[in-house]
């Protein structure tokens, strides 16, 4: 707060000083609302809940360090200057001073983000874990048109077509990518980048439309953090794997859009042993390789003489060791999977098919890939393709010596890591529903049809597992409701007697009424008995099935009479949660029986 | 001076050297004063001498001057010569005089009448044509170029002296101090790097930001703790651009989502297409995008622990049932007999009987252990409440009976103990078999408040009379009872609990039980914790050391709680509701005062039918088996066993 006199015993404490309204925070830093938005984003600085909210509830807080970080920004000084820079040519302009508006305007005050990004990500992992919103951010603005005079610069966009681009054919060389899914919204790809899984977003290959609806000011300031972001970690990824960054590409292939390959080539040739600049970057990372495994063996020397110094029972740390090493080889296995899937598969593309994110995915998963157009690598005619990815109603012309799929294939192919057969994806047909690989339907509680009959066949078959059969996991639960079973089966049966005593002690009652004789009555008793016994005990049997539920729901209502307030409030949340779920599960299946009652009937 | 004679020096020479070659190039047509001069000698004369001249020439014939010749009109002469004769007026022509003189003399139209002179003046053609030309509004003479180029005659180079005489100005010589100053200014911005000539260095755009990460103390970020923003949802299958059938709402589902409220209503409707080039461009691209920006910038974030959890675990764990028997668990037999809703029973000290009394005007006694009807009394009225002796010598009754208290014998046990009570009935006059029979047990044999509910009258039965211990009290009294060990009587009101010292005759505590309306209340036999039921269906349970507020609130009953007992052997309490079902509780006190009394549900017991919304209207335990008896709207009377 600024600093003024504040009568004693006034002094503001608690949330009252540590969080300060939005506007207040404006008029503190004094710079306008759209500087203080721009330096929020850069920043970024978030609002954030304070406890008690003491100037009023319907205001945004922000935390008095963070306030004061923005002060201290020298880009707030940055941000002046720009202003100032403005005016001056503003009024150089009006003047008619012709030559000190072109000296202003050679030389306006830029600033830089890479402090900030250091700042906001201190390590790489950091940074790798926020990158959705940045991938996702920098793909659509790729896919907008670049056209000039419209609000976003045509440079901006060329920018990050390149990143997005330079990014994918990164995750493309070191088979990073693991799941697609093709969306109303456009294409999803999760790739996993040091332990970390990201995903984004990419529009469907077709031209956005600039709404009014947005402020591009705020997108465009998001952007320009995401645009410096991607290009720091791009250069580190690209430096990890001895690639020169930024590449420079062959120009005859950036012309005919195809960046992505004419990156993909320039990313296999960089680690040719001609180049002379890469292979001494290998040597070195080779010379840090061997000093870090010296390294590693000093600190396993310490570890064993730690080890002698701990309690002998204490599990060792050298088994974290292994694991490690073991989790290592997994890792790599993955990998291998990922780049084999695709391996000696030679793929042509049609011209209708979206070819940039075929071009993207598929030499991700080990295969090589070809399209119709100028600058391709080999063309339709050649004879080792084995698949051609074809979207339209028929093929005229069909090559017997390869099969023609939908472009789902690929992407159903990748998700359940095997390559499926191609029977369902011939042209013509409608391909089977695609499934997101997102879900996890054990914990929805509904699996679609397709996954459960086809794809999860195929996936044990290929790899030669036995599916665990349903039901072995939860033996516990099961004992513990043999035990209430058996507790109820015995109530019942005492219940039983009684019945049957009393019934007895009736008709005995009657009989004696009656004035019947023991013997008729003894024969009677003879075929009676059993009938009245076997239909009690169904009886039984159903009394006990209601018994056992009756007990539970009491038990769960009987301790819920216990708990607090606003865990009884917890709880019913949860359970309307859960029931919600199980609603929509129950849509689902309604859907699916009535679509298949129709489906079946129609062919009838 | 001498500047002007310079100047003109030199139009003399040159006029003189370049006189014949322009003058000479100008044709004939190019007429010039000093050409025409040189056609017409008269002419020529006429010109140099100016217009006057010629005036002089002629003279005027009259000599009267410049006078009005209206002073003439009369007169016969126009005025006077040179030598002072009066100049006569000719006769003036005739019209056609002067046209037969046009048409003879083409020259005619050149002669002018001068009035003044009153004679006729012919004129010249270049006259004719000067005024013509005048007429016009153009120069005189054809000849005239009114704009010629201007020929500067004036040599500049080689001339030895300047124009001017004057010395040269100081400013001359010495340098401006203006442009000094803005030397100096630009000096100091090149100096200062405010301007600069070279081109700005091209730095690298991108290079190795994270280098080594060995280091773990650097890399941690500073200021507040960073709360990264929550991943966005991940696409579900209905997403698909080719997803499920099920996934597909039908048409009245989606006509459906109008008629909810906007938050309410699905934002993403799946739908199905037929092939992957079919699929458009997706329209709310951008606006996601920038929605996803806002969250990140605009929306506070907080750590919320999110509890992904089994409500069963958020329940308290409770000890196992098991280890609590017995408790009634299960019904064993059903008395049945009464007509109307059995109101209240009572079970004998000894376990052996039980009374009830029913809204149809009877009350029962009946034998536990076989469910046999002894006795029906018939009253006569409802019976809203029924009480045993509590001493097993006499077995009395007391029941209230519409707004009396009748004490009956219930006419149970051997002989002796027949005899004795209805002895004791009978008597008027308190005996002295009674004062030594002791105070304590009649007097808390007996209990209840009337029901109109204005006055709470302590009916001490040894002595035969009622005394009002209460003149005041907060609200409404709805149920009293006796301590089990002290004189002590604890009275409930519509929210409090008054516990009242009998001989004092002083209220010593209030309970505060925070509940909307206390229907009953019982004592745990220990005399220290009391347990409160409320028309809330809440059970209070009281520690009367430890607080005047309840030790525990249990929320069990959906519906009033129309009775709670304690057990006075076992640990164990019960509550039955008009929600047809009575509970029963496993409650420990312990002697320890430093443990907290342990109270555990252990059963709900069902049954009683609902007969006009009332469910279970009293319970009551055997006073030595763990059995519960409950008496329902239904006409029936329960007994529930291990």
């Amino acid at each position: 707060m600024p600093k003024h006199y504040r009568p004693a015993g006034k002094k503001k404490e608690g949330n009252a000083a540590k969080y300060i309204t939005r506007t207040k925070a404006v008029s503190y830093l004094q710079i306008s609302l759209a500087v203080f938005r721009k330096l929020c984003i850069l920043k970024g600085v978030f609002p954030r809940e304070p406890k008690k909210k003491v100037e009023g509830n319907h205001k945004t807080y922000y935390h008095m360090k963070d306030i004061a970080f923005l002060a201290h920004d020298p880009l707030i000084e940055k941000f002046r200057e720009i202003k100032v820079h403005r005016k001056k040519v503003k009024k150089a302009i009006a003047k008619k001073n012709r030559d000190l508006a072109d000296r202003l305007l050679n030389r306006p005050p830029t600033y830089k983000l890479d402090r900030l990004i250091i700042e906001r990500y201190p390590t790489f992992v950091d940074a790798l874990r926020d990158l959705d919103d940045c991938l996702t951010m920098v793909h659509l603005f790729a896919a907008l048109p670049a056209v000039e005079g419209e609000r976003v610069q045509v440079q901006r966009i060329h920018n990050c077509r390149r990143l997005s681009h330079e990014w994918q054919a990164y995750i493309s060389r070191t088979n990073a990518l693991r799941k697609t899914f093709i969306s109303v919204k456009g294409i999803y790809y999760q790739a996993e980048v040091q332990g970390q899984k990201i995903t984004w977003l990419t529009p469907h290959a077709l031209q956005q439309v600039l709404t009014d609806d947005v402020d591009f000011n705020v997108m465009l300031t998001f952007l320009e953090f995401y645009e410096t972001l991607l290009g720091f970690i791009n250069f580190k990824l690209y430096h990890s794997i001895n690639v020169n960054y930024p590449p420079i590409l062959d120009p005859r292939l950036e012309a005919l859009a195809a960046e992505l390959y004419a990156l993909s080539r320039y990313m296999s040739s960089g680690r040719l042993p001609g180049n002379p600049e890469t292979n001494g970057l290998i040597k070195d990372k080779e010379t840090e390789n061997n000093e870090e495994g010296s390294k590693t063996v000093e600190s396993e020397l310490r570890l064993a003489q730690l080890q002698h110094q701990l309690p002998a029972n204490e599990p060792g740390t050298l088994m974290h060791l292994v694991e490690e090493s073991t989790a290592d080889d997994t890792e790599d296995s993955t990998v291998k999977e990922c780049r084999s899937l695709f391996k000696n598969l030679k793929f042509y593309l049609s011209r209708e098919v979206p070819r940039e994110s075929l071009l993207f995915i598929i030499p991700a998963f080990g295969g090589t890939v070809s399209w119709e157009g100028e600058g391709a690598p080999f063309d339709e005619t050649d004879q080792d393709i084995t698949h051609q990815i074809v979207d339209r109603p028929t093929q005229s012309h069909v090559f017997l010596s390869r099969e023609y799929v939908q472009p789902q294939w690929v992407f159903d192919c990748v998700n359940n890591c095997i390559v499926l057969p191609t029977e369902y994806y011939v042209v013509g047909r409608v391909p089977p529903p695609h499934l997101s690989p997102f879900v996890d339907n054990d914990e929805v509680g509904y699996t679609p049809e397709f996954e459960e009959k086809i794809l999860k066949r195929l996936r044990a078959a290929s790899k030669d597992k036995v599916l665990p059969l349903p039901g072995l996991g939860d033996e516990d639960q099961d004992n513990s409701m043999v035990d209430a079973r058996s507790e109820y089966n015995e109530v019942a049966e005492k219940k039983r007697k009684l019945d049957m005593l009393e019934k007895q002690y009736h008709e005995e009652l009657k009989m004696e009424i009656e004035g019947e004789t023991f013997s008729s009555l003894a024969n009677k008793k003879g075929d009676n008995p059993t009938h009245a016994v076997d239909n009690d005990a169904h009886a039984a049997n159903d009394q006990v099935d209601d018994l056992v539920e009756q007990a539970k729901k009491d038990e769960a209502e009987m301790s819920k009479s216990f708990v607090s307030n606003k865990t009884e409030g917890l709880i019913r949340a949860i359970e309307i949660n859960k029931e919600r779920k199980r609603s929509n599960v129950e849509l689902l299946k309604e859907r699916k029986r009535k679509a298949s009652s129709s489906a079946s009937a129609k062919r009838k | 001076m001498g500047h002007a004679d310079q100047d003109r020096q030199p139009v003399n020479n040159d006029g003189l050297s370049s006189d014949d070659e322009p003058w000479s190039d100008s044709d004939e047509g190019s007429l010039s004063f000093d050409d025409s001069g040189s056609d017409d000698p008269d002419e020529d004369e006429a010109a140099a001498g100016e217009s006057d001249s010629s005036e002089d020439e002629v003279g005027p014939r009259n000599t009267v001057g410049q006078v009005p010749l209206e002073w003439y009109k009369d007169e016969e002469h126009i005025g006077y010569d040179i030598d002072g004769r009066k100049i006569k007026k000719r006769d003036r022509e005739g019209r056609i005089e002067q046209y037969l003189r046009n048409a003879d003399d083409a020259k005619n139209w050149r002669k002018i009448y001068d009035v003044y002179n009153d004679e006729e003046v012919q004129i010249t053609k270049d006259e004719a044509k000067i005024i013509s030309r005048l007429l016009k509004g153009k120069t005189p003479h054809a000849n005239v170029d009114p704009y010629p180029d201007y020929v500067d005659w004036f040599e500049y180079d080689g001339e030895g002296h300047p124009l001017s005489n004057a010395p040269e100005p100081k400013r001359r010589f010495v340098p401006s101090k203006w442009e000094q100053k803005k030397v100096v200014k630009l000096v100091r911005a090149i100096r200062n790097g405010w301007i600069k000539f070279d081109k700005p260095k091209e730095e690298p755009n991108y290079y190795l930001l994270w280098g080594d990460e060995t280091d773990t103390a650097d890399n941690k970020r500073e200021g507040l703790s960073y709360i990264p923003a929550p991943k966005p949802n991940l696409p579900g299958h209905e997403e698909s651009y080719n997803p499920s059938v099920e996934y597909i709402p039908t048409q009245e589902e989606i006509d459906s989502y109008q008629l909810m409220y906007e938050e309410d209503r699905p934002k993403f409707i799946p739908r199905r297409f037929e092939s992957l080039r079919s699929v458009p461009a997706y329209e709310k691209a951008l606006r996601e995008g920038f929605d996803r920006c806002l969250d990140l910038y605009l929306c506070p974030r907080t750590h919320k622990k999110r509890i992904n959890v089994d409500p069963e675990s958020l329940k308290p764990k409770l000890p196992s049932k098991k280890d609590l028997r017995p408790y009634p668990r299960t019904c064993y037999l059903e008395f049945k007999g009464h007509n109307g809703p059995v109101k209240s029973l009572s079970v004998e000290a000894t376990g052996q009987w039980i009374a009830s009394g029913s809204s149809d005007g009877t009350i029962r006694v009946w034998e536990v252990e076989t469910g046999r009807c002894l006795k029906v009394l018939n009253v006569g009225a409802d019976v809203h409440a029924i009480a045993w002796n509590p001493s097993p010598e006499r077995p009395i009754l007391a029941a209230i009976v519409g707004h009396d208290l009748l004490l009956l014998d219930a006419d149970v046990g051997d002989e002796e103990t027949k005899m004795r009570t209805k002895e004791l009935l009978c008597v008027d006059e308190p005996t002295p078999e009674d004062d030594a029979d002791g105070k304590k047990p009649a007097v808390r044999w007996v209990k209840h408040e009337k029901f109109d509910g204005i006055t709470l009258i302590h009916h001490k039965l040894s002595k035969k009379r009622s005394h009002h211990p209460f003149r005041k009290l907060p609200g409404l009294p709805v149920a009293a009872t006796f301590h089990p060990t002290q004189k002590m009587f604890f009275v409930a009101t519509k929210k409090f609990v008054q516990v009242y010292d009998l001989q004092k005759a002083e209220v010593v505590k209030k309970l505060e039980s925070g509940v909307r309306e206390i229907s009953s209340i019982s004592i745990h036999p220990g005399g220290d914790n009391v347990i409160v039921g409320s028309k809330d269906g809440k059970l209070c349970w009281f520690d009367t050391d430890l607080s005047t507020k309840p030790y525990k609130t249990l929320k069990t009953h959906k519906k009033d709680i129309t009775s709670v007992t304690f057990h006075r052997r076992y640990p164990l309490f019960a509550s039955s509701s008009e929600d047809c079902t009575a509970y029963v509780f496993h409650g420990m006190v312990y002697s320890d005062l430093n443990q907290n009394p342990l109270i555990v549900p252990l059963e709900i017991l069902r049954g009683h039918l609902s007969i006009d919304r009332r469910g279970v209207l009293d319970c009551k335990f055997h006073p030595r088996q763990p059995w519960l008896f409950t008496a329902g709207a239904d006409s029936v009377i329960r007994l529930y066993c291990e």
